[in-house]
């Protein structure tokens, strides 16, 4: 019925990192180029909890620190799940170097990718619904947290942001999906700028998850973390002056849950094909690709395989989830931090343009292309 | 995105405790029907209150004619079974359909609630090591829109918009942008929750449940009720839609979304006038253009003082017919901006202000000049309607239907 057209670029001005690597771009990048010298083991998420973790490697992110970050004040009922994505906005607000105005503030929306929300403060009302001495004996002022928007509320309070507010899911591309929303918000100047990122959060339950879901490699890591970026329309940062560190290009994103896992790589590829299409950029242009599903048993062949068919020439690989562990929502955002932190640690001539893949075992799908700011 | 176009609701599918089905259900609405009962889903034997809006007679292997029952929870059956008849209602070709840029933005507030409440009793019973592991794959709240991607063979976006109470308006919002831009040629859109302990606990402790009926507006009402269902309708471009001669519901004219940024719980009136108005500029109609307003209408004396002053607050001495239907179904979480959106189509269609059941006696300190369109459904011709969602976290979103001559 339509024909696909191009696609407005957005704007990367600031980003936020928190991960088993430490807070920031720079802490990423060493883990990255070096890996990490000693990763931090997990804590139990719960209270009077004894399971331990199941046997395969589980990272943390290390001492958060918390009230360096955020202050001392109202933070007793706040979750690890909201903590990790409030500091990561705080540290891409602190980077951005911009105070915000009242006016910017009602401009300004949060998109985060989450399939979950806090797992932890869910399972603590699941629990106490069994476990205290009436099933009604929950906490009630936990209760609000286990709402899956409860973290992008707490952004929105903790900034007085009250543009577009929102959580997005869909499986391990749900990234991808927050970038898409993004666009269409600002497409639309419902927002001025977004915070856009995602956000995981390791627990004993989130790792018997994937240990018992076989869905992941035999000793394949899992972690937790989340990356923010500070976006904006494209041409308007440029003519405000504003300098980018990178903008995002088309998004294309699909469901090919009900197909084999032939019919999953063709949709994969289909997916690289239009974003390349829809961002003006050949195959020949692209610098790197920042992998998605590299712990996942059978969707790591596919995912190379369907680049392989579009590029048809070895590029150079970026595999954050093998140093940051299985990252799941948040998966999608550190793949681009990842890129950002590799980029900025190593300067080059041309404008450098790296493609995003996501395949998940849910069959969401898809890519994203990045090209740095000059 | 330089394309615009106008977009228009063509199929309804709700899966409801008043009825299966959108002519049922819409039956339902029209005589004020009451969708609760003592809870079946979980022993509710130790709480004190002990109703719920479930749906008893909801069997997905007659409505789903490709999911897999056992490996997808309640609210994803929900959300594809409501699918499947939104597009069954819309007389599309499933074919035509799943051959287009077609895909499904879908809302929730808890998700698979069930299936993680059957993993916590595992979990409680044998440790965490001996939960069954299919339960994995089934609990992420992605699953409400891969349900129906998966259901009806759609490659597009499957993307589910978890923002609690206000959920399946977001999601409606964002599936009108992608189809009005040209992103994708059909969209389902809706949301989907199932009644689950924890919930039911959760809205306990806060003293925000009714016993056993849900009375919004009433000088007795005492809270929610919790409900469950799926509710899905199908978007189209116009142009398409007269084009095969389809039954056009309503148009979407715009929607409005914003934050709060103030409190987890407790909603806030002049943000929620701002959202009314946000909605209104991107619709482009003017507040007294509005015949009709769905309003969120939970049931609890907290809601309903700070809604009514919110309407008041942007349209002034003439507050149009407001009603809630959450009187009859209670309080359907991601779920229930969708019904309304169902049910405002439906009032435009068929011209009826839908009701507000339970009602004894009006609160007094709502104010003058309200109707809350009492008991059962009244005709009326309407034009334009409004759909308002709710949530914590702040979450607003309006949403603005038209009738289309």
């Amino acid at each position: 019925m339509t024909t696909t057209v191009a696609v407005k670029p957005l704007t990367i001005t600031a980003c936020g990192v928190v991960s088993p690597a430490g807070l920031g771009l720079d802490a990423l990048e060493s883990a990255l180029r070096s890996g990490v010298d000693a990763y931090t083991a997990p804590q139990s998420g719960f209270e009077d909890v004894t399971d331990s973790y199941p046997p395969r490697p589980a990272w943390a992110v290390p001492d958060l620190k918390v009230a360096e970050h955020l202050g001392r004040k109202g933070l007793r009922h706040i979750d690890r799940f909201t903590m990790l994505g409030l500091i990561a906005c705080k540290l891409a607000f602190d980077e951005s170097g911009t105070v915000l105005s009242d006016e910017d503030r009602a401009e300004t929306g949060v998109v985060m990718a989450t399939n979950t929300g806090s797992l932890v403060s869910m399972l603590e009302v699941g629990r106490d619904t069994l476990l205290q001495e009436k099933p009604y004996l929950v906490n009630p002022a936990r209760f609000p947290n286990v709402v899956t928007n409860a973290c992008t509320g707490q952004i929105a309070i903790r900034n007085s942001l009250t543009g577009v507010n929102v959580v997005v899911s869909g499986g391990q591309a749900a990234g991808l999906a927050a970038v898409r929303f993004a666009r269409t918000t600002i497409g639309d100047q419902r927002s001025r700028r977004l915070l856009v990122g995602g956000i995981e959060e390791l627990s004993e339950v989130a790792a018997w998850g994937w240990h018992k879901s076989g869905a992941l490699h035999e000793n394949a890591p899992v972690g937790e973390g989340s990356a923010v970026f500070l976006v904006e329309d494209g041409e308007a940062a440029s003519a405000a002056g504003r300098t980018g560190l990178a903008d995002l290009l088309a998004c294309e994103v699909g469901y090919y849950g009900a197909r084999d896992a032939a019919g999953r790589a063709e949709g994969l590829r289909s997916c690289v094909e239009r974003a390349l299409d829809r961002s003006g950029v050949s195959p020949g242009e692209v610098d790197v690709v920042s992998l998605g599903a590299t712990n996942h048993r059978g969707l790591d062949d596919l995912e190379e395989q369907a680049l392989q068919e579009v590029l048809d020439r070895p590029v150079p690989k970026i595999r954050v989830s093998e140093v940051l562990g299985e990252l799941y929502s948040a998966s999608v955002p550190l793949q681009v931090a990842a890129i950002l932190a590799l980029w900025r640690g190593e300067p080059a001539e041309h404008a450098r343009v790296a493609l995003v893949t996501s395949i998940g075992g849910d069959g969401n799908a898809g890519c994203l292309v990045v090209r740095e700011c000059r | 995105m330089s394309e615009r176009r106008r977009v228009v609701i063509t199929g309804l599918g709700a899966v409801s405790s008043i009825g299966i089905g959108v002519e049922n259900f819409i039956e339902g609405i029209r005589e004020g029907r009451n969708g609760v009962s003592p809870i079946a889903s979980f022993d509710a034997g130790n709480f004190p209150y002990t109703t719920a809006g479930e749906v008893h007679d909801f069997e997905p292997e007659a409505i789903l004619e490709r999911l897999d029952v056992e490996r997808w929870g309640r609210s994803s059956l929900f959300s594809a079974a409501a699918a499947r008849l939104a597009v069954q209602d819309s007389k599309l070709d499933p074919e035509l359909l799943s051959a287009s840029r077609a895909g499904s933005i879908m809302g929730t507030t808890a998700g698979e609630a069930q299936v993680l409440q059957a993993a916590v009793e595992q979990w409680v019973a044998n440790g965490l090591d001996n939960v069954d592991g299919r339960l994995a794959a089934m609990t992420p709240v992605s699953q409400i829109a891969n349900s129906v991607n998966h259901e009806l063979q759609l490659t597009g976006d499957a993307q589910t918009i978890p923002t609690a109470c206000s959920a399946s308006n977001m999601a409606l919002g964002y599936a009108y942008d992608l189809v009005r831009t040209g992103e994708a040629d059909f969209m389902l859109a809706g949301g989907a929750d199932a009644v689950n302990r924890a919930c039911h606990a959760g809205f306990y402790r806060l003293g925000a449940l009714a016993e056993d009926l849900s009375r919004p507006f009433d000088l007795n009402r005492s809270g929610i009720l919790t409900g469950e269902g799926g509710a899905v309708l199908l978007l189209e471009p116009l142009d398409h839609a007269v084009a095969r001669g389809a039954t056009i519901y309503a148009e979407v004219l715009g929607y409005g979304v914003n934050c709060d940024a103030r409190h987890m719980v407790n909603p806030d009136a002049p943000s929620i006038a701002e959202c009314i108005r946000i909605a209104h500029r991107y619709a482009g109609v003017k507040a007294e253009q509005i015949d009709y307003i769905c309003a969120h209408g939970t049931g609890t004396p907290t809601n309903d003082y700070t809604e009514v002053s919110a309407v008041r607050e942007v349209f002034g001495e003439r507050i149009p017919p407001i009603s809630s239907i959450k009187s009859m179904i209670g309080h359907t979480m991601g779920a229930a901006s969708a019904f309304g959106a169902i049910v405002c189509g439906k009032a435009l269609e068929d011209g009826f202000l839908p009701p507000t059941a339970n009602l004894e006696k009006l609160d007094p300190a709502l104010g003058d000049g309200l109707d809350v369109v009492p008991g059962k459904a009244r005709p009326a011709t309407l034009n334009i309607v409004q759909n308002q969602g709710l949530a914590f976290g702040g979450n607003n979103v309006v949403t603005i239907f038209g009738r289309v001559a």
